[in-house]
C-alpha cells in the first residue's frame, strides 16, 4: 500500500514549523508518529500538499511538573507516559488509558499523545478505501448529504475514540495550541466539537504544543472495554477522577464517557452528583453510573461495531469500576 | 520531491536518494530488494513489516523513509551472523516450532529481539504485551511464545 | 487394502522426532521467498476493478480513457473473456462479468500496466454505468418464490446440488424416544485472513505455454483449470506449468481457482508479458472467500438411558452469488451428522441458495466445524434433559474400533474414549462449581486417512537418489506452512536409515513433482506419506539388493541406520550408503537408484445415497475448556484448555502441536471474535482492526494431549491431524458458557453483547415465574 504524494516538510524549531504552518495552512497537515495520519492517507480519506514533521522538534518531548500542573510536550510518545511515574502516580487514569492503546510495539513508540487527542473521529462507512466510499453518495464527513451510520440523520455521526481524549478530560486537562505570533488556552471539555467532521476546534495554522494537567490532589481511573486485549479501540470507556475532601468525603468528582459519541462526554449531572458522598457510598456510585448511562445515550452514536444497545448498557459498568478503583486508590 | 539520506541498516552505512512519500517498508522491499519484512496489512495492523529503528520495534509500512535519515536500523536480514549462524531468537523459533508459513516470522523476531535486547529477562506476561502487534494465523501463538521465552533463557546464546 | 507399513512397534530414529519444520530458518532469515517478493524481467502489473453494487445491470462500460493513459499495456472487460471460461465446479462464474454484476466482489473489468500506481489510475478512468437491481441477502429469503432471481437463467436461487440422506427411520425413532431436543443455530462467515495476502504471476513462453507462480494448495487441479481456460482462449495442447511460491498460509483458501488467477493469464497474454496481480489486504479481505455460513435445524434424541436414539438435521447454506467448494461442505458435514457418536437414523438435508453476498470457499475443517456446533451444543441439552451427565453422554455413545457407521464409514482405529480421558484428566467435567465459571466438552470425528472427494485420492511421489548418499522426493503435496517437508522427509529418512537433512523435499512445481489431488481434507500426511513410503520402500528394496550383493550376506539381514547398511548380528560388516551408491552406479551396467510410486488409498467414492467409506481412517478428538463469565459485560475469558487428538502416530509431534495449537485459536476465534460483518452484501470490517483475530495478548496456554493408536493404514502408523483443532471448539465453548451461567447461544460468534442479552432475558424469566 502506497501513499499518495507529498511533500516533507522538516523544521527544525517550533517556530520554523509554525511559519510553514501559517503559509501552508490547510494545506498542510502535521505529523507526528504518523499512525492515524498516514492510515487515513494511504485510504485516500485525505490528501495534504505537505507534511509538517515534528520529527526534529525534540523541543515538543516532555513530562513535568511545573506551577501546579503536570506538562505534556504534545509529542510524547505514549510509551514515555506509560514509562512516567508522575503520571502513574499523579494522572493514573492517563496511564491506563496510553497503555491500552493499540499494541506496544507500534503505536508506543511511535504514537504520540498530541496525534492521539488529535486523531480523527471513525466511522465503519467512512474508514474504508476509497473504492469502497466511491461507490456510493458521498457522506456528510465526504462532502456529502447523507449518513450511513443513521439514516436520515442531517450530520456526521462519527465517533471519538481515543483513549487519550476520554481520560484527559477526566483529569481536567486543558491544551496549549500554537500559532505564529501566540497562543492560547483550551480546557479539552471546549476542544471537542461534537461535530463529527471536524471533531475538535483547531485552526488550521495552528499547533497542539502542549497539554497541562491540575495537580489537584485525587485520583483517577480509566476503564475501557474492547474485544480484544490488543489491536482494538474501545466501544466504551470511562474516565473518572475524585478528589477526597478532609472528611474522606468526595469534593470533586469528574466523569467523562468515551466513545460512545463524536466526542468525550463530560457528565456534569452525574460527575455532581457524587459531591459530599462518601468514598465508599457504593450506592451513589452506582447511581452515579446510572444517571451517566442515561446521560450518554443521548449523545450515544451507534457506529463502533456493538449494538448501540450493549453500549449504553457499558456505559454504567464502566464508570462504576473506574469510580471504585479510584476510591480504592484514595483509600490506599 | 527527492531527498538524499544516510543511515545505518544492519551496521552498514548507506546513502540513498529517496521520494519523500515513500515508506521506510517501500524503501527496504521494493527499492533494495530486502524481502525480508513483510506487508500484511500496510495499515499499522498486523506487524509483519515490524523493524527496529533506533533500538525501538517499528512498523516500518507507517514510518516514512525519510524519517530514518541519521537512524540506526535492524531488519530481519541483520541478525544472522555472517558465517550463517542464526542469532538466538531466530535458532529459537526454528527450533521451538515458532515458524510454520513463515509471514509474520520476521515481525515476530524482530519485535522480540527489541523486547529482549531491553529487558532481556522479560516474563511471560512482557512477551505476549510486546507481541501484541504482531499478528500470527498459524501458530495460535503457544510455540512462538516459547520460542522467545527459550531464547531469553538461553541469554542470547546460541547452545 | 494396501497397507504399506513396516512393523509400527519397531523404535524409529527419525520418525516421532520433534525435529524443526525444514523451511523454518530460511524464514527466521527472511529469505524465504513469497508471492509478493517475486519479480520477473519485464513484469506488468495486473489489477481489478471490482462491482459497486451487489445487484446490478452493467448499462455501459467505457474504458477508452483508461486505455489512453500511459503505461497501460491491456484493458479488459467481461467482453474480452471467452465464452467458456468459467470457475468453479458448477461453472457458474467468469472472471470477469459482463452485462450484470451479482455481488460486490464481482470483476468487471483488468488492467495491466508498468507500475501499480498507473494501473491503479487506469482503474478510476474506467466507466461504468449501472442500473441497480434489487437485491438479496439472506438465503432463506432468497428460498421464497418472490424472491429476485440472482441469476436468471439458473430459474431458482437453489442450486441443483443432491445433499440429502436418511438411514435408518429417523420419524420412528423420534417417536421411541424419551428425551429429544430441537433448536436453530446459526453459523457466520469467517474468513481465512493467511497473513501472506494472495497473488500470481502469469506468462507465456513463445509456444504460448503457460507458466504461472500462484498460491495454491492444489497445483494439480489448478493446472487442469487453468488448461481449461486456455482451451476456452483458443490454445488448444498447450502446456501449463504451475509453480508455487513459499505460501503465506492455506486454511483452504486456496483450494480453488480464483478470478485474479485467471485474469492475470488472460492479461499476460493480451501483453505476452509475465503480469502479476497482488492483492492488498483489504482486497483479500473483500475478493477472497469466506467459510460457508449456515442456518442449521436439529433434532436429536434419546431413550432414558441416554442412547442416541435419532439425529434429524436440515440446513441453508448462503452460497453467494457464485459456487466454489463452500457450496460442497454438506458433503462432509454429513461425517459429524452421520457418524459423530453412534446413532443409527440419521436424516440430513441441505439446501444451496444463491444470494448476492460473497461466496464461500473450502476452510479448514470443511463444513464439520458448522455441523459440530449444532451436535454438540444439543448433546449437551439433551443429556441435561435426560439427567444424565455431559462426560456420560459421550461415553454411552462414543464410537468404537470396528464400527461401521451408517454412512458406511469403517472404523478402524478410535481414540476418542481415551481422549475424553485426557479432557478429564485436566479438569473434571461433570465437577463441583464455582460462580461464573464453567466448563465443556465436545468432541469430533474427520477424516483421517484421505477423503475421496474426487476421481482419485491419489499422490504421487518420484525419488531419486545421488551419488553422496542424498535423496530428492518430489513429491504431488503441497506444503503451506503445515509441514508436509517435514512428514515427507522424515519418513524417507526413517525408511532409508537416513538423516532428515539428507533429504530434499521438492513440492512446488508441476514440471516436475507428480500428480496430488491436493493439500485438503488433513490428507497430507496420510496420502502424501504414504505415496512417499512407497517410494522409498522401492528404492530401499533396491539397496537391500546391491547390500547383500557387496556385504554377501541375506537381504532379510540388512539394517538402514546412521547412512549406512549392517548385517544385523554382525556390525563388523556394514558399508556406507553412499558408498553403495557409488558402487552400484560406477560398476558395469550401473544404476542410479530411482523410484516412483503413486498412492491411491483405499477409500470408496460416495455412492447412492451418500454411503461408503470415505476415508481410510478417521481422526477423533475431543476438547474440554474451562471459561470464566463476566456477568456484568457478558465477556468470556478463556482460563484452561485441552485439546485431545488420537493422531494415529505423531510423526512429528512438534509440527503436530502447532497444528493443534493453531487450528484450537482458530477455533476460539470462530466461536468468540471473528465475523465478516456486511451490510447489503458489502464487507464493513476488511482489515485487522475491525476483523478481530485473536493477538498474542489474547493467546492462552493450551494442553494438547497426542493420543497414539497407530494406524493400520496410515504411514508409520499415523491419521491427519490439520484441520481438526478448529472443528469442536465453538461448542466446547457454548457448553462452557452454558454451564457457568446458565444461557445457551445458538448463533456465532458469541459476543459479550449476546451473552449479556441471554443473561438479562433468563433474568426476566426467572423473575415472571
Ligand atoms: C492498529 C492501530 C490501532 C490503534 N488503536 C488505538 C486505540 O486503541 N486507541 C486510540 O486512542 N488510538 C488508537 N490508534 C490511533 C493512533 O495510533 C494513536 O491514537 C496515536 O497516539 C496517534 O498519534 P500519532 O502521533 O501517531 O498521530 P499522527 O497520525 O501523527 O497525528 C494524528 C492527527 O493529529 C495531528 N497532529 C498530531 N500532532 C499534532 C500537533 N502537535 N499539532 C497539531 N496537529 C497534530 C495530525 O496532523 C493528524 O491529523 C491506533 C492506530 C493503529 C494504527
Ligand atoms: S457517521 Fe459521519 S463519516 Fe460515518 S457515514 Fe455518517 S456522515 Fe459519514
Ligand atoms: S504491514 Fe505494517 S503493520 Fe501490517
Ligand atoms: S506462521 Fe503463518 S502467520 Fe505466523
Amino acid at each position: 500500500m502506497r501513499l499518495p504524494r507529498f511533500k516533507y516538510l522538516g523544521p527544525e524549531t517550533l517556530d520554523q514549523a509554525l511559519d510553514l504552518l501559517n503559509t501552508h495552512k490547510d494545506d498542510a497537515k502535521i505529523l507526528a508518529g504518523g499512525t492515524d495520519l498516514l492510515v487515513r492517507m494511504k485510504k485516500g480519506l485525505l490528501k495534504p500538499k505537505a507534511l509538517i514533521s515534528l520529527k526534529a522538534l525534540n523541543e515538543l518531548s516532555y513530562i513535568k511538573k511545573q506551577d501546579g500542573y503536570i506538562k505534556i510536550g504534545a509529542r510524547t510518545p505514549l510509551a514515555d507516559i506509560i514509562a512516567s511515574d508522575l503520571i502513574q502516580k499523579e494522572a493514573r487514569a492517563l496511564f491506563q488509558a496510553c497503555e491500552k492503546i493499540g499494541a506496544v510495539t507500534i503505536q508506543h513508540y511511535r504514537g504520540t499523545i498530541g496525534g492521539n487527542i488529535l486523531q480523527d473521529n471513525r466511522c465503519h462507512h467512512y474508514n474504508q478505501s476509497d473504492f469502497h466510499r466511491s461507490g456510493r453518495q458521498a457522506c456528510h464527513k465526504d462532502g456529502g448529504k447523507i449518513c450511513y451510520a443513521r439514516e436520515e440523520a442531517d450530520r456526521c455521526n462519527s465517533t471519538c475514540q481515543s483513549d487519550g481524549a476520554t481520560a484527559l478530560m477526566a483529569l481536567g486537562a486543558g491544551i496549549i495550541l500554537a500559532q505564529k505570533g501566540g497562543k492560547r488556552t483550551v480546557d479539552l471539555t471546549d476542544f471537542y466539537t461534537t461535530d463529527g467532521i471536524m471533531p475538535h476546534a483547531m485552526e488550521s495554522h495552528e499547533l497542539l504544543k502542549e497539554i497541562i494537567i491540575p495537580v489537584q490532589g485525587g485520583q483517577s481511573a480509566y476503564h475501557r472495554l474492547a474485544y480484544r486485549s490488543a489491536i482494538d479501540y474501545p466501544i466504551v470507556c470511562a474516565g473518572v477522577f475524585l478528589k477526597p475532601s478532609q472528611k474522606n468525603e468526595i469534593a470533586d468528582a469528574r466523569i467523562v464517557v468515551g466513545a460512545m459519541s463524536r466526542s468525550p462526554l463530560f457528565l456534569a449531572q452525574a460527575s455532581s452528583s457524587l459531591k459530599g458522598k462518601k468514598l465508599n457510598d457504593t450506592y451513589a456510585f452506582k447511581k452515579a453510573a446510572d444517571v451517566s448511562m442515561d446521560s450518554a445515550a443521548t449523545f450515544a452514536v451507534h457506529n463502533v461495531g456493538a449494538t448501540l444497545e450493549y453500549r449504553c448498557a457499558m456505559v454504567s459498568q464502566m464508570v462504576i469500576q473506574a469510580l471504585e478503583q479510584a476510591a480504592a486508590a484514595i483509600k490506599a | 520531491m527527492t531527498t538524499n539520506i544516510s543511515f545505518l541498516l544492519n551496521g552498514d552505512k548507506i546513502s540513498y536518494e529517496i521520494k519523500d512519500h515513500w515508506t521506510l517498508l517501500h524503501l527496504l522491499r521494493e527499492e533494495m530488494g530486502l524481502i525480508g519484512t513483510k506487508e500484511g496489512c500496510g495499515n499499522g495492523e498486523c506487524g509483519a513489516c515490524t523493524v527496529i529503528v533506533d533500538k525501538l520495534a517499528v512498523n516500518s509500512c507507517l514510518y516514512l523513509a525519510i524519517d530514518v535519515d541519521g537512524a540506526s536500523i535492524e531488519t530481519i536480514e541483520g541478525l544472522a551472523s555472517t558465517n550463517g549462524t542464526l542469532h538466538p531468537l531466530q535458532q529459537s523459533f526454528v527450533d521451538k516450532g515458532g515458524i510454520q508459513c513463515g509471514f509474520c516470522s520476521p515481525g515476530m523476531i524482530m519485535s522480540s529481539k527489541a523486547l529482549l535486547d531491553e529487558n532481556p529477562r522479560a516474563n511471560h506476561e512482557q512477551i505476549k504485551h510486546a507481541l501484541a502487534g504482531n499478528i500470527c494465523r498459524c501458530t495460535g501463538y503457544v510455540q512462538i511464545l516459547e520460542s522467545v521465552e527459550a531464547a531469553r533463557d538461553k541469554g542470547g546464546q546460541n547452545e | 487394502m494396501n497397507n504399506l507399513n513396516p512393523d509400527t512397534n519397531r523404535e524409529f530414529s527419525v520418525v516421532g522426532k520433534r525435529i524443526p519444520k525444514l523451511d523454518a530458518a530460511q524464514k527466521a532469515m527472511g529469505r524465504a521467498e513469497y508471492i509478493q517478493d517475486i519479480k520477473l524481467p519485464g513484469m506488468l502489473f495486473g489489477k481489478i476493478l471490482y462491482s459497486k453494487h451487489a445487484h446490478a445491470d452493467i448499462v455501459k462500460i467505457d474504458t477508452s480513457k483508461a486505455r489512453a493513459l500511459a503505461g497501460v499495456h491491456a484493458v479488459l472487460t467481461g467482453e474480452d473473456v471467452p465464452k467458456k471460461m468459467k470457475m468453479g465446479f458448477y461453472k457458474d462464474n467468469p472472471p470477469i462479468k459482463k452485462g450484470k454484476v451479482c455481488s460486490f466482489r464481482d470483476e468487471v473489468a483488468a488492467v495491466a500496466a508498468i507500475s501499480p500506481e498507473i494501473a491503479k489510475k487506469a482503474l478510476d478512468l474506467i466507466e461504468i454505468e449501472y442500473e441497480e437491481l434489487p437485491g438479496i441477502f439472506d438465503p432463506e429469503k432468497a428460498m421464497e418464490k418472490d424472491s429476485p432471481l440472482v441469476h436468471e437463467y439458473h430459474k431458482s436461487n437453489v442450486l441443483n446440488l443432491p445433499w440429502k440422506l436418511h438411514y435408518g427411520d429417523v420419524e420412528k425413532a423420534e417417536k421411541e424416544s424419551d428425551f429429544v431436543v430441537e433448536e436453530k443455530f446459526t453459523t457466520q462467515w469467517v474468513t481465512h485472513c493467511c497473513l501472506g495476502t494472495s497473488g500470481a504471476i502469469a506468462l507465456f513462453d513463445s509456444n504460448d505455454n503457460l507458466t504461472i507462480h500462484t498460491n495454491t494448495q492444489i497445483p494439480s487441479l489448478a493446472q487442469k483449470d487453468f488448461l481449461e481456460s486456455l482451451k476456452a482462449m483458443g490454445l488448444v495442447n498447450k502446456r501449463v506449468r504451475v509453480i508455487k511460491p513459499i505460501i503465506g498460509g492455506g486454511f483452504g483458501s486456496k483450494l480453488d481457482t480464483y478470478a485474479y488467477e485467471h485474469i492475470s493469464i488472460l492479461l499476460a497474454y493480451a501483453c505476452r508479458k509475465p503480469v502479476k496481480i497482488m492483492f492488498d489486504r483489504v482486497e483479500e479481505f473483500k475478493a477472497t472467500s469466506t467459510r460457508q455460513p449456515t442456518v442449521i435445524y436439529i433434532k436429536q434424541g434419546c431413550d432414558k438411558n441416554g442412547k442416541l436414539t435419532f439425529r434429524d438435521m436440515r440446513m441453508v447454506l448462503d452460497n453467494g452469488a457464485y459456487t466454489s467448494w463452500g457450496a460442497t461442505t454438506p458433503s462432509v458435514m454429513m461425517m459429524p451428522i452421520t457418524s459423530l457418536y453412534r446413532v443409527d437414523n440419521v436424516r440430513f438435508n441441505a439446501k444451496c441458495v444463491y444470494t448476492n453476498n460473497t461466496y464461500s470457499q473450502a476452510m479448514r475443517g470443511y463444513g464439520n466445524p458448522q455441523a459440530t456446533f449444532a451436535i454438540e451444543s444439543t448433546l449437551d441439552m439433551l443429556a441435561e434433559k435426560a439427567g444424565i451427565g455431559r462426560v456420560d453422554i459421550r461415553r454411552i455413545n462414543r464410537n468404537q474400533p470396528g464400527d461401521i457407521t451408517p454412512q458406511g464409514f469403517k472404523i478402524t482405529s478410535c481414540g476418542i474414549s481415551e481422549c475424553i480421558d485426557e479432557v478429564e484428566k485436566e479438569f473434571a467435567i461433570d465437577g463441583p462449581k464455582e460462580k461464573g465459571i464453567g466448563t465443556g466438552i465436545a468432541s469430533l470425528i474427520h477424516v483421517g486417512g484421505g477423503a475421496r472427494i474426487y476421481k482419485s485420492d491419489g499422490c504421487g511421489a518420484i525419488l531419486k537418489m545421488d551419488d553422496y548418499g542424498k535423496v530428492d522426493i518430489f513429491t504431488g503435496g503441497t506444503d503451506m506452512g503445515q509441514g508436509l517437508d517435514n512428514i515427507t522427509a522424515q519418513i524417507v529418512a526413517e525408511e532409508l536409515g537416513l538423516y532428515v537433512e539428507d533429504i530434499n523435499v521438492v513440492h512446488t512445481d508441476t514440471d516436475v513433482c507428480p500428480w496430488d489431488v491436493g493439500a485438503h481434507a488433513s490428507r497430507s500426511t496420510f496420502v502424501a506419506g504414504n505415496a512417499a513410503l512407497g517410494a522409498a520402500k522401492k528404492v530401499k528394496e533396491t539397496i537391500l539388493e546391491y547390500g547383500s550383493k557387496f556385504l554377501d550376506a541375506d537381504p532379510e539381514d540388512l539394517v538402514l541406520r546412521d547412512r549406512a547398511i549392517f548385517v544385523s548380528g554382525d556390525p563388523e560388516k556394514s558399508m556406507p550408503i553412499d558408498k553403495l551408491l557409488r558402487k552400484a552406479h560406477f560398476s558395469p551396467q550401473g544404476k542410479m537408484l530411482m523410484a516412483d510410486f503413486f498412492y491411491d488409498p483405499d477409500n470408496e467414492n460416495m455412492g447412492k445415497e451418500f454411503k461408503g467409506n470415505m476415508s481410510v481412517t478417521y481422526a477423533f478428538g475431543a476438547h474440554g475448556v474451562k471459561v470464566k463469565v463476566d456477568e456484568e459485560t457478558g465477556k468470556v475469558q478463556v482460563l484452561d484448555y485441552v485439546a485431545a487428538h488420537d493422531v494415529g502416530r505423531a510423526i512429528n509431534p512438534l509440527l503436530l502441536e502447532g497444528q493443534v495449537y493453531g487450528g484450537v485459536v482458530m477455533g476460539l476465534g470462530y466461536a468468540l471474535t471473528e465475523e465478516v460483518v456486511t451490510r447489503n452484501g458489502q464487507n464493513m470490517n476488511a482489515n485487522f482492526r475491525d476483523y478481530k483475530l485473536f493477538t498474542a495478548k489474547d493467546a492462552i496456554k493450551i494442553k494438547a494431549p497426542v493420543v497414539e493408536t497407530y494406524d493400520e493404514y496410515g504411514p508409520f502408523g499415523a491419521k491427519g491431524i490439520g484441520e481438526p483443532g478448529c472443528v469442536p471448539t465453538a461448542p466446547a465453548i457454548a457448553n462452557a458458557i452454558y454451564d457457568a451461567v446458565g444461557v445457551r447461544i445458538f448463533d456465532l460468534p458469541i459476543t459479550p453483547e449476546k451473552v449479556l442479552a441471554a443473561l438479562k432475558e433468563k433474568k426476566s424469566a426467572t423473575t415472571e415465574i
